[in-house]
C-alpha cells in the first residue's frame, strides 16, 4: 500500500544491505575506539566534556568580543581578515583574492564550511581548478558524489568502488588494494600541490588570544596545501573561536579521542600568520574569511548550543538512526545528530524541507553522552519539533495528531470511557483502523487490549482493605 | 544535558505513595501495574491510585505539539497535587515528569513552573525508589531464571538502570546478563515507531539479535514501552521473545518464596 | 567588507542581548587534560621513545645506527638542513648522499629529509616543528622518510605544556607519527601525503 513517508525513513528503507552494513560497522568501530581511549586516558572523561562545553558556551555567549579580539591579533600577525555574511559573499571574497593574484589552480583541505558554501563548484564555474586533497574527499570529487560522514567521507564506499573510480579517471588499471589506491593518490596529488597557486583550508579552532588557527589532519594534506603554495585562504565559521591558547589543549585532547580514538591526530598545525621570516616554503600571504552563513541567527534562537560543535563525528558513530539511515539520508553537509539540528537551522526559509530530521529520533540521548562539548542534542531536537509544529509543517509520517489524545488525557471520565471502548478498535477491519495503528501492526503484533482491567482490580483491592 | 538537580530525600520509613500507573499499563499492561502495587505493599508502603490520572504528556511533548502537551501535563500536576511521593513503573515517564515537563513549562507562568518543579523532585522510577528511596539493595525470594537486562534510554544519566540491576542480581537464582551494544536504542521512541517505521524496525531487529545472542529465559526492562516494541516485533518476525517488566520479576520472586501478598 | 563586518557584529550584539544567563569562563588547572599515563613520573626521553613507537614512529639516539637503518631501507639520497650537513655527513656513515638544497621539480628524488625539531612531546610521541627551526617545510613533509633531530632537553612532558610553549613562531606543528589514512574501508594505510616513516634522532646537536 502506497502512502507518504518521511524522507529519511524512505531513504533508510531503500538503502542496500551492504551499504547499511558498512556504515554500521564503521560507526561501531569508531564508537568503540573512542570509548576505549577516553576511559584509558582519563579518570573522569565526562567532567572534561562538561568543562569543554562550558568553555564553548561561554565563548558563544561573548562571541562578539572574542571575534573582535581574534581579528585584531590576526591583523597584528600580518594576516588579512575578511567577513562574509553568506555563502555568496564568502565565495566572491575567495575568488577576489585569487583573481588578484592571477591564481588559476587551488588545492583544498576538507572543510565543512567550504562544503556549506559550495566553494569548489563556484570556483570551477569561474575558471579556477579546485582540487580536494583529503583522500576521501578526493574520491568523492572524482565520483561527483557527496561525503556521508563528517570525519570519514567515504565510509559508505568499499574498495572495489574506489578502484573502479580510479580506473575511470585514468589513475591506473583496476587495483582495489588499499595500499595501491593510497599510493596512487599520493603520487597524483603531490604534483598538484606543487603546481597550485593557493591553498584553501577551514580551521578546527581559532584562539582569540593569539589569533592562531588550528588545522588538524592525519594525512598531512593541509600542511602540504600550505607548504607548497604561496597564498593561504581559510574559510572559518564564526563559532570556531576559543578564548585562549591554553583552552586549545583541552579541545585537542578531546577532539582526536572523540573522532578516531587517537590521543592526537598526526598533524596538528598552529598558524598565526604567513610564513616566518627566513622560511622558504609556505604562504607569504594569509587570508582569514570569517563566515556567518546563518550562525548569528542560530545564536539568537533556542538551539544555540549546537554551535559548540567541534565536528568530531562521535555523535554520528553512536547514533542508531545514523547507523540505519547513513549520512546521505540527511540531505545536507552535516549528518547524524548534529546534522538533525544544524541542517534545518542552516536551511533558513527552507526549514520545512528538513523538518523530518529533528523528528527522526527516538531521543535516546546517546549523542549527548559522547559529545565532547556536552551539547544537549535531544533537548534541541525537541525544541525544533515544537518550532516545526508552530510553523505549520505537516509531517508525512503516520504519527497521530495529538489533539484527540490531549482532549482525552485531560478529561478523566472520557479517558476511562476510552479505555473500556478501546477494545473495539481491534474489531475494526484493517482499512478502517487508524493509520498509526495499521503502521504499528505492519511491524508488530499488538498486545491484547486490557483497558479498565487494572482500575477494576485496584478498586476491588481498596474495597477489601480497611 | 539539563539535569533537574533536585535532591530527592530518601524516606526510610513506610510512606504513603501515589502510583502513576502509566497510560500503557492502563491500556495493555495491567499486570505490570498490579505487580508494582504488590511490590510496594510488600515494602510496607500504602499505595493510593488517584483515579483521575491519565498520562504524563510525553507522547504530545515528543511529537512537538507542546500546547497539547501542556494541557495534559497541567492535568497531571492537578491529579498528583499531594505531598506524597509518586512512584511510576517506567523510566521514560519518570524522566518526562522530572525533566521534560521543566522544558515544557519554560517561559510559562510561575504557577506551572513551580508546580512542575515540585512534582519533579518527588517522582521516582520504581527500581530507583526501592534502592535509593527506601534503601533496599537485596531483594528477597527466588527466581531461577537467566535474565537479559535492557537499559532503556531514559535511564541514561540517572540511577534507574543501576537500581534495577542491583535488585535483579541480588535475587537468589537469577543469572543477570547485559546485552551487547547496550547503548543502542531499541527503536521504540513513542510516535517515532509509527512515523519512522523503517528506522524503528531496523533498530529493533538489531536489538532482538543482541537479545537472542545471550540466550536468555526472558528480557527484562524497567519500561513496558521498550518491551512492547521488542516483543511485538519479535512476534511479528516469527521469533517470539519472553519479556518481563522489573516489577513482575520482583513480584514473581516474592511469590516463589511465598512472601507476596496475593 | 567593513559593511558586512558591521552587519555581522550588529547581528551578534542583538542575538546575545537576549541571553539572560551568560556563562562565565571556567577556571581549571593547567593539567586537567594530561592523560593518566603521562601523570606517572618518568624519564621524558624514555617516555617520548615509547610514545613515538606506539604511533609507529622510530627513535634513534645514535646517528651511525640511523645511517645503517637508512642504508638497509635503500634510502641513500636525501635532503638535509644545511646547518646539520657537515656533522651528519660524518656521523651517519658512508654510502649516503645529503643535499643541502631542495629542488621542487625533483621532489621525489629525496628519499629522506632531515630537519631540526624545536622540541618534542613525551606524552604523545609528537615532534614540534616550526618555521624558525625547520630549514624547509617541504624537506620535512615531502620525502617518504622524515628525520627530525631533537635535543633531549627540549622534550616537553605533555600536550598542554607544549601549547604553553608555542611562543611567537607563526607556524608550529606537532607531528605525531607517520602520515596516515583509514578512508578506504577503515583500513589503516601509512604514508598518504606526508611521510610514511617518522623518525626522531634524539641528540644534543638538535638544538640550534
Amino acid at each position: 500500500m502506497s502512502r507518504p513517508e518521511e524522507p529519511i525513513d524512505r531513504f533508510a528503507a531503500a538503502q542496500s544491505e551492504s551499504r547499511r552494513s558498512a556504515v554500521r560497522l564503521g560507526s561501531k568501530a569508531g564508537h568503540e575506539k573512542r570509548t576505549e581511549v577516553l576511559f584509558r586516558d582519563y579518570a573522569d572523561p565526562d567532567s572534561l566534556r562538561r568543562l569543554a562545553g562550558e568553555i564553548k558556551q561561554h565563548t558563544l555567549d561573548h562571541l562578539d568580543l572574542y571575534l573582535e579580539r581574534a581579528q585584531a591579533r590576526l591583523e597584528a600577525n600580518g594576516a588579512k581578515v575578511h567577513f562574509a555574511a553568506d555563502a555568496e559573499e564568502a565565495c566572491r571574497t575567495v575568488l577576489g583574492i585569487l583573481q588578484g593574484r592571477g591564481a588559476q589552480r587551488v588545492v583544498k583541505t576538507k572543510s565543512m564550511a567550504t562544503e556549506e558554501i559550495e566553494l569548489g563548484a563556484f570556483l570551477e564555474r569561474h575558471g579556477v581548478e579546485s582540487l580536494e586533497t583529503d583522500l576521501g574527499e578526493f574520491i568523492v570529487q572524482l565520483d561527483a558524489d557527496k561525503p556521508s560522514h563528517i570525519v570519514k567521507p567515504i565510509m559508505h564506499k568499499d574498495r572495489r568502488e574506489v578502484a573502479r573510480t580510479f580506473e575511470g579517471h585514468g589513475l591506473g588499471a583496476y587495483d582495489d588494494t588499499p595500499e595501491v589506491i593510497t599510493r596512487r593518490a599520493r603520487e597524483h596529488l603531490r604534483r598538484k600541490y606543487l603546481e597550485a597557486d593557493a591553498g584553501i583550508t577551514g580551521a578546527n579552532f581559532v584562539s582569540a588570544e593569539s589569533g592562531r588557527l588550528v588545522l588538524v589532519t592525519n594525512e598531512g594534506n593541509s600542511r602540504f596545501c600550505l607548504a607548497a603554495t604561496r597564498c593561504h585562504i581559510a574559510v572559518v565559521g564564526i563559532e570556531k573561536l576559543v578564548p585562549r591558547d591554553r583552552d586549545l589543549g583541552l579541545f585537542l585532547n578531546l577532539l582526536a579521542r572523540s573522532a578516531t580514538g587517537q590521543s592526537l591526530s598526526v598533524y596538528t598545525e598552529f598558524i598565526a600568520g604567513p610564513r616566518g621570516a627566513g622560511q622558504p616554503d609556505g604562504p607569504e600571504e594569509m587570508h582569514v574569511i570569517f563566515l556567518d552563513g546563518g550562525r548569528s541567527e542560530i545564536l539568537a534562537g533556542d538551539a544555540r548550543e549546537i554551535l559548540r560543535c567541534i565536528r568530531c563525528g562521535a555523535c554520528l558513530n553512536v547514533c542508531p538512526v545514523y547507523r540505519q539511515a547513513s549520512g546521505h539520508a540527511y540531505r545536507g553537509v552535516y549528518s547524524g545528530p548534529v546534522g538533525a539540528v544544524l541542517t534545518p537551522l542552516l536551511a533558513g526559509e527552507r526549514f520545512p524541507e528538513f523538518a523530518d530530521l529533528p523528528r527522526a529520533s527516538s531521543l535516546c540521548g546517546a549523542c549527548n553522552e559522547v559529545c565532547p562539548v556536552d551539547i544537549p542534542i535531544p533537548d534541541l531536537l525537541l525544541r525544533l519539533r515544537d518550532r516545526g509544529k508552530r510553523a505549520g509543517v505537516k509531517p508525512a509520517g503516520a504519527a497521530p495528531s495529538m489533539k484527540t489524545f490531549a482532549r482525552l488525557a485531560s478529561r478523566p471520565a472520557a479517558w476511562r470511557r476510552a479505555l473500556r471502548a478501546g477494545r473495539l478498535l481491534g474489531l475494526l477491519p484493517g482499512p478502517l483502523r487508524p493509520r498509526a495503528l495499521r503502521v504499528w501492526e505492519s511491524n508488530h503484533v499488538l498486545p491484547p487490549w486490557r483497558g479498565g482491567a487494572f482500575r477494576a482490580w485496584m478498586a476491588e483491592r481498596k474495597r477489601k482493605q480497611p | 544535558m539539563q539535569r533537574s538537580g533536585f535532591v530527592k530525600v530518601p524516606q526510610m520509613k513506610a510512606p504513603r505513595v501515589q502510583l502513576m500507573a502509566t497510560c500503557l499499563a492502563d491500556a495493555f499492561f495491567d499486570d505490570v501495574a498490579r505487580a508494582t502495587v504488590e511490590v510496594l505493599e510488600h515494602l510496607g508502603c500504602e499505595v493510593s491510585f488517584p483515579e483521575d490520572q491519565t498520562c504524563c504528556s510525553q507522547p504530545a511533548f515528543n511529537s512537538g505539539d507542546w500546547p497539547a502537551a501542556r494541557s495534559v501535563a497541567r492535568h497531571c500536576l492537578r491529579v498528583f497535587n499531594d505531598a506524597a511521593p509518586v512512584v511510576v513503573p517506567s523510566g521514560s515517564c519518570a524522566r518526562m515528569v522530572s525533566h521534560g515537563a521543566l522544558l515544557l513549562f519554560e517561559g510559562e507562568g510561575e504557577a506551572d513552573r513551580a508546580g512542575a518543579a515540585e512534582l519533579a523532585q518527588r517522582t521516582w522510577e520504581l527500581g530507583d525508589f526501592v534502592v535509593r528511596g527506601l534503601g533496599v539493595a537485596r531483594w528477597p525470594g527466588r527466581l531461577g531464571m537467566r535474565l537479559a537486562f535492557h537499559r532503556s534510554c531514559h535511564s541514561r544519566g540517572t540511577a534507574y538502570a543501576d537500581g534495577a540491576l542491583t535488585l535483579l542480581r541480588s535475587i537468589e537464582g537469577v543469572e543477570g546478563v547485559e546485552l551487547g551494544a547496550g547503548e543502542q536504542c531499541c527503536g521504540f521512541g513513542g510516535t517515532f515507531s509509527v512515523a519512522f517505521p523503517h528506522l524503528s524496525r531496523g533498530m529493533g531487529t538489531l536489538k532482538i539479535e543482541h537479545v537472542l545472542a545471550t540466550a536468555p529465559d526472558a528480557l527484562v526492562s524497567g519500561d513496558s514501552s521498550c518491551l512492547m516494541h521488542v516483543a511485538g516485533l519479535a512476534d511479528r518476525t516469527g521469533r517470539p521473545l519472553r519479556t518481563l517488566h522489573l516489577a513482575q520479576v520482583l513480584r514473581d520472586a516474592l511469590r516463589a518464596s511465598g512472601e507476596a501478598s496475593a | 567588507m567593513s559593511e558586512t563586518r558591521r552587519l555581522i557584529f550588529e547581528r551578534l550584539k542583538t542575538a546575545l542581548g537576549g541571553v539572560a544567563d551568560k556563562k562565565p569562563l571556567p577556571d581549571y588547572p593547567a593539567d586537567v587534560a594530561v592523560s593518566l599515563g603521562a601523570r606517572v613520573p618518568g624519564d621524558p626521553v624514555a617516555r617520548f621513545c615509547q610514545s613515538l613507537e606506539a604511533v609507529r614512529g622510530r627513535a634513534f639516539t645514535d646517528p651511525a645506527a640511523l645511517g645503517a637503518w637508512l642504508k638497509e631501507r635503500r634510502a641513500t639520497r636525501g635532503y638535509c638542513d644545511p646547518a646539520l650537513v657537515s656533522w651528519l655527513t660524518t656521523a651517519l656513515g658512508d654510502g649516503l648522499t645529503l643535499e643541502s638544497t631542495l629542488a621542487r621539480e625533483r621532489i621525489d628524488d629525496y628519499q629522506f629529509g632531515i630537519t631540526r625539531a624545536r622540541g618534542a612531546v613525551a606524552e604523545t610521541g609528537s615532534l614540534i616543528l616550526d618555521d624558525a627551526t625547520t630549514s624547509r617545510r617541504l624537506g620535512a613533509l615531502a620525502p617518504w622518510i622524515h628525520i627530525a633531530v631533537v635535543s633531549p632537553g627540549r622534550i616537553l612532558p605533555d600536550v598542554g605544556s607544549a601549547i604553553a610553549a608555542l611562543g611567537g613562531d607563526p607556524n608550529v606543528i606537532f607531528c605525531t607519527g607517520p602520515s596516515k589514512t583509514a578512508d578506504v574501508e577503515g583500513i589503516l594505510i601509512e604514508g598518504v601525503h606526508g611521510p610514511g616513516e617518522q623518525v626522531a634522532l634524539i641528540h644534543l646537536f638538535g638544538a640550534p
